[in-house]
């Protein structure tokens, strides 16, 4: 069974249509409402996904991990995390699964740089994600082609492995470092980002570097 | 004669010690962390009353005046219990994110 995990908050607007095309790839939508004060549930069980509620807003990394349990529990063969916001593209997907599925790799990362779909801001393509990659490389991470893509497909062996224990949006560093460090293999795949608007600025970036560094001190 | 400034220190900590005592007898402070704080307290009383006392620990470490130390100290165990406390919120909004996952999986069976 292939999931599409959706972690949402407060995507009322965009949420509905984004599960609706979700449909024709995947076997199932969760979405993992987080804390969310509009109707974001509502309208993502009215278009047929499944919802797991966050009673608190959590953060994006701490729903991954909840859509996680939830895959571990039903036993899906695949998970892909794909967010709520309508940036990603449903186009990519299938090749994608089958992209990882022929390398027989455990987990795919997708990737902004692998073709020219994406028109990444200038100062994210040459100030934001190269420095993430320094980040990244620092505190172990694989060398991978886009420091930070929420577009993901997980085997089931991924999902034994990588267990997210950062809340925020730290868990998009912590993922490739514990397939990393798990010895999963590896594969990027190049995926297309629609910007909406800025997304991640320097202050959120400097947050990520205090999460994973103040991380290493918590059990 | 006893300066304002010893005075109102030392009513201060005096209020510090009531305050570790209570914070003790509400089960909140651990032994560990109530003889910790008793201590404290009670050396900046010493401090305060005596100045010299600091000089010459001062004067052991290398350090000029007895001033200067206690603001060394005082950095160095600010730093520390900024950073034990980050680490205890950060480890409290784990506990935080487990509970609501419980929750979260138990709604769906």
């Amino acid at each position: 069974m292939f999931i599409a995990l959706v972690p949402a908050y407060n995507e009322e607007p965009r949420i509905g249509s984004v599960v609706r095309n979700l449909f024709s790839h995947v076997d199932k939508v969760v979405v993992i409402d987080d804390g969310s004060s509009d109707n974001t549930a509502v309208v993502a069980k009215d278009a047929g996904a499944e919802i797991l509620t966050h009673s608190l807003n959590r953060g994006q990394g701490a729903a991954l991990e909840t859509g996680h349990e939830y895959a571990r529990n039903v036993g899906a063969t695949h998970v892909l995390h794909f967010d709520g916001d309508g940036q990603f593209s449903v186009e990519d997907i299938t090749p994608a699964l089958n992209h990882i599925k022929e390398s027989d790799a455990d987990i795919l990362f997708g990737s902004r740089f692998l073709d020219s779909r994406s028109n990444v801001p200038w100062f994210k393509r040459y100030v934001i994600l190269p420095l993430g990659r320094i980040i990244n490389r620092i505190f172990g991470a694989p060398k991978l082609s886009d420091a930070h893509n929420g577009f993901r497909i997980l085997t089931s062996r991924a999902l034994e492995h990588v267990h997210i224990t950062h809340d925020d949006m730290a868990h998009a560093s912590e993922i490739p470092i514990l397939a990393d460090r798990a010895g999963l293999s590896i594969v990027e795949y190049p995926v297309k980002v629609r910007y909406r608007e800025f997304g991640q600025g320097p202050a959120s970036g400097l947050r990520i570097v205090s999460d994973l560094l103040f991380g290493k001190f918590v059990k | 004669m006893l300066i304002l400034f010893q005075i109102l220190f030392v009513l201060f900590s005096l209020f510090a010690v009531l305050s570790v005592y209570r914070r003790r007898k509400e089960g909140l402070l651990g032994p560990k962390g109530t003889i910790f704080w008793i201590l404290f307290w009670l050396a900046v009383i010493i401090v305060v009353l005596w100045p010299d006392t600091v000089a010459q620990i001062a004067n052991v470490f290398g350090i000029g005046r007895g001033a200067d130390f206690v603001i060394y100290s005082a950095f160095v165990l600010l730093f520390y219990l900024v950073f034990k406390l980050h680490t205890k919120i950060e480890s409290i909004g784990r506990d935080v994110t487990k509970v609501v996952r419980k929750n979260a999986l138990k709604e769906k069976d």
